[in-house]
């Protein structure tokens, strides 16, 4: 295991950066502007002066709101180790207010090694809870909720926030409030009772400048120079990055992978999928790499869907469409099959199969979704009387049909009139 | 699963659902053999790329593709997502890249595992090396039913096989990640509150915050059916896209003794039959009753073929191909019936008559019930009256009104109506009505009716009393073999209603077989 050669290990250490968001986010954050600045100052200032905070981060999926939470909650805890403690929930997981309380209680209690019982009921739950603020308060010790999904929560009854929130209104208490969510209207969400009681600080995430985009693309790809990697290996591996990166090519298909998918989750993805395109002899990243990459993102999964299609499928889907021009409002397998028999009958075509082999096809189109029945109730009928309706549009349709590997000619032609 | 495994793998598979931890080394799971940490692996003699690119024709670019994503050993991968139609080799082919790369896995199939429960509590035992048996009454290591507790079971769970995998000396290196291989994952859409599940599996890897853990989800469906309006950061796609002609062939050729032969079958069935599904299962099962139709002319199976013995065969096939398209899942019982009614001095050209044939039993009475179910739920209830008087059918009116045009448009659009409607609905009462005519009628033999009216009435009166319970009887177990389904009750009457769920086609079946004159009482629009 001791000696791998540089590009397994050159490889290695890109993938391990890719994965870590804290580390993906460290240069991003540097500048006094930054949110993670913002969120700093906000958090070491209550935990200073001992107030009560909330604060919500707002920002597309992938913006990387968590992980710069991440980042400053740790920074924090380096700083004031004695006087934070951290309790780290997501809506996913604890949306339920019962289940909440439970695992606030058990956090609580991890941090603080006491004994924690599963079967304490929600009342004693959040009596604890209170009660371990009011203590920590006294002990000037800080509580910093993080509430992922934050959405999630001002679902149902809100319990959850207003105690927490409520408890925060009295002096004695000590703690910040942080909610993430990808929705901007999430305040919006809350109940009157809780809206009051939250401070309506928001943070905003944008997508990255190209300046950070650079910066971030040097921070990933820069080797370090100590003695674990051959000398002429880094400045060759440097070398070539800086050769991709200022060709225009490839600032065109950044450009164009951008317009799709602005945030940095994203570009780190896409930059993953390259460097996992990375060729192992030389050990070096190639312009190819990257439109490799490129072209295996961008996918249209329903013009794949079509090309899937056997002959007999493709069939059935132009009936539908058919009878979709010919503006029937609705139509189920039996008017299909009787649109295919007209076909049939005035063109003569070789495919031509028995209603059961149909029957079977449709039910494969159906498994794939590109169609499905138009309603979901309604389950007295069997299959074949229930309207249908296609899920891929006619322009699909098409491109796919021409790109499909052996679609008769003469279908093309019937999905035009 | 396509069949074209070999038994080997196939057992190793099975071994692997029923009990996660039965040893490589000893075939029978062994009770007193504690599971190690080597079962997560796939573990025996190592499993060259060359072996894996030749097992899976057309599949070189999604191979390397997978193992390209998933690394060098020890080194973290996002999450992948991998998804394709049915029977493109997805589960195979993952689990083979992963039996190649020697890396230790988790395998769990929604399909198996049909609610949350089940699938957290076998991704838990596989990675606590907890096999179920009777010593423990076949209960899991840990209960977990919420998304909540099994984080944190996974995480503990993770973290002491990261701990067993980092202190073990011996052996191949394995490396210290563990892959999460969730399979079948469009069954979770069906799921109560499946959305949130799904959610969840797809945010697992930033929930855990873990790099030693590799996602790998398997999909049939694309992607973009899971978008809901949460939203969240897709996995890497990974698409399967339907095999070539070009590799159906390769596939069939595989494992075949006499390849020529082979190649010179599928030269003839291989592009009409691609052309109505492209799925390896459902080809294989028809293509291996065919092949044995297609042998039989010979003698020794290990001949090559020349030119003329091709053309021979091909004439010997070509009868059997035309119905054979027309099937679905049949042609063995095809075959079966073809060996005799062959001993019948018949041949399977014959086929049309073939269709008057039931096949399966069912009793005189039932079959009745059956077409007196069709017709009330094809007939409309007002024209009873007069397609079951005493004249029987309708055939002596003629409707003489001249279609206008106004009044053709009207019944195009009322043809369109009754398509979408399906079979109507009918109450019992009707339907055992119409039994009591037609089954009258079916007794007398037809055409003579009119001479037997009384004779008839008489016989039909004692009939009457022992025959209601019986039909209540067919008629409910009609209704389990789902011929004939109950539908809602009226909302006025309170009473429950039927509707016939027999396609015209077996209908008309079921009345040559009685030679009852069925056609004559469909009314027809």
């Amino acid at each position: 295991m001791g000696k791998e050669n540089p590009a397994e290990k050159s490889l290695n250490l890109i993938r391990g950066r890719l994965c870590d968001p804290t580390f993906v986010f460290r240069p991003l954050s540097s500048s006094s502007e930054s949110n993670y600045s913002k969120l700093k100052f906000i958090v070491s200032n209550s935990i200073t002066e001992g107030c009560n905070n909330s604060i919500l981060l707002l920002g597309p999926r992938g913006s990387g709101k968590s992980a710069v939470l991440d980042l400053v909650v740790s920074d924090t805890l380096e700083e004031y180790p004695d006087s934070v403690s951290v309790i780290k929930l997501n809506g996913l997981l604890h949306s339920d207010d019962n289940c909440a309380f439970k695992e606030i209680a058990r956090q609580l209690c991890m941090e603080h090694h006491l004994l924690f019982s599963k079967m304490a009921s929600f009342d004693e739950n959040s009596q604890f809870i209170i009660a371990m603020l009011r203590e920590c308060g006294l002990a000037h010790k800080t509580i910093i909720f993080v509430l992922d999904e934050f959405d999630m929560f001002a679902q149902g009854k809100q319990r959850l926030l207003y105690s927490l929130l409520d408890a925060m209104q009295s002096v004695t208490s000590q703690a910040v409030v942080i909610g993430i969510s990808s929705r901007l209207d999430a305040d919006q969400l809350l109940e009157k009772r809780v809206r009051s009681r939250f401070s309506h600080r928001k943070i905003l995430f944008l997508p990255p400048s190209r300046e950070e985009i650079e910066s971030l693309l040097e921070h990933l790809f820069s080797l370090p120079a100590d003695s674990s990697f051959p000398i002429g290996y880094i400045s060759q591996f440097s070398e070539k990055i800086k050769s991709i990166t200022s060709d225009t090519r490839f600032k065109d298909m950044l450009r164009t992978f951008l317009n799709a998918n602005s945030t940095v989750n994203s570009l780190v993805k896409f930059i993953f999928r390259a460097v996992s395109f990375m060729n192992m002899e030389s050990g070096l990243l190639s312009l190819e790499n990257f439109k490799a990459a490129l072209s295996s993102m961008q996918r249209q999964p329903k013009l794949e869907a079509i090309r899937d299609c056997s002959v007999l499928e493709l069939y059935l889907l132009v009936c539908m469409r058919r009878l979709e021009v010919k503006e029937q409002s609705s139509y189920n397998f039996i008017s299909v099959m009787k649109e295919y028999k007209t076909i049939h009958d005035s063109f003569q075509t070789s495919d031509y199969y028995a209603q059961n082999v149909c029957l079977r096809a449709f039910e494969h189109l159906r498994e794939r979704e590109v169609i499905s029945y138009a309603e979901t109730r309604g389950q007295t009928q069997t299959g074949e009387y229930r309207p249908m309706k296609l899920l891929i549009s006619a322009s699909e349709l098409h491109q796919g049909m021409r790109s499909h590997a052996c679609c008769p000619a003469i279908l093309v032609k019937l999905l035009d009139h | 699963m396509p069949p074209r495994e070999d038994s080997s793998k196939v057992a190793r598979r099975s071994t692997r659902f029923s009990s996660s931890s039965a040893a490589v080394e000893n075939p029978e799971p062994n009770e007193s053999h504690p599971p190690t940490i080597d079962d997560l692996t796939f573990g025996g003699e190592s499993f060259p790329l060359d072996a894996l690119l030749s097992d899976f024709p057309g599949r070189r670019s999604q191979i390397l593709d997978l193992i390209r994503l998933m690394g060098p050993l020890d080194s973290p991968t996002l999450p992948v997502i991998v998804y394709g139609d049915a029977s493109t080799g997805k589960t195979s082919l993952v689990l083979q890249v992963l039996r190649h790369l020697n890396r230790p896995f988790v395998y769990s199939s929604c399909r198996a595992c049909y609610n949350p429960r089940v699938l957290f509590e076998s991704i838990l035992n596989q990675l606590l090396l907890h096999s179920k048996s009777s010593s423990n009454g076949y209960s899991s290591a840990k209960r977990c039913d919420k998304p909540s507790d099994f984080v944190n079971l996974l995480r503990q769970s993770l973290g002491n096989v990261m701990e067993t995998l980092d202190s073990r000396s011996n052996g191949k290196p394995v490396g210290k990640m563990v892959y999460l291989v969730v399979d079948h994952l469009d069954l979770i859409k069906e799921w109560d509150k499946g959305a949130v599940i799904l959610q969840f599996l797809f945010n697992l890897y930033s929930l855990l915050k873990m790099p030693q853990l590799g996602v790998i989800l398997i999909s049939g469906l694309p992607p973009d059916v899971y978008y809901s309006n949460m939203g969240y950061t897709d996995p890497i796609p990974l698409y399967f896209p339907e095999y070539s002609e070009d590799d159906l062939r390769q596939i069939f050729l595989k494992n075949q003794t006499n390849r020529k032969l082979y190649s010179a079958f599928l030269d003839v069935v291989l592009r009409p039959f691609s052309r109505v599904t492209r799925r390896v299962d459902e080809l294989s099962t028809t293509f291996s009753s065919l092949f044995r139709k297609y042998c039989e002319p010979l003698d020794d199976l290990g001949v090559s073929p020349n030119e003329d013995l091709k053309r021979r065969l091909y004439s010997h096939l070509k009868p059997l191909l035309a119905p054979c398209l027309n099937e679905i899942f049949r042609v063995s019982s095809r075959s079966h019936d073809d060996e005799r009614r062959q001993k019948k001095a018949s041949y399977s050209s014959e086929n049309r008559e073939e269709v008057g044939v039931l096949d399966f039993h069912m009793s005189t009475s039932a079959k009745f019930l059956l077409i007196a179910a069709f017709l009330a739920s094809r007939n409309p209830a007002t024209l009873d009256a007069s397609m079951f008087d005493s004249t029987g059918g309708m055939d002596n009116r003629k409707r003489k009104r001249k279609a206008s045009e106004k009044s053709m448009e009207k019944k195009e659009i009322a043809e369109q109506e009754a398509v979408m409607k399906g079979p109507g609905s009918f109450p019992l009462e009707r339907l055992l009505a119409i039994f009591q005519c037609i089954a009258s009628v079916g007794d007398t033999s037809f055409g003579e009716e009119e001479e037997e009216e009384e004779g008839e009435a008489t016989g039909y009166d004692r009939e009457k009393t022992n025959l209601m319970s019986d039909i209540l009887l067919q008629v409910s177990s009609l209704c389990d073999a789902n011929l004939i389904i109950k539908s809602g009750s009226c909302p006025l009457e309170g009473t429950s209603r039927y509707r016939s769920m027999v396609s015209e086609d077996l209908a008309l079946k079921v009345g040559k077989s009685l030679s009852f004159p069925l056609a004559k009482y469909l009314y027809r629009r």
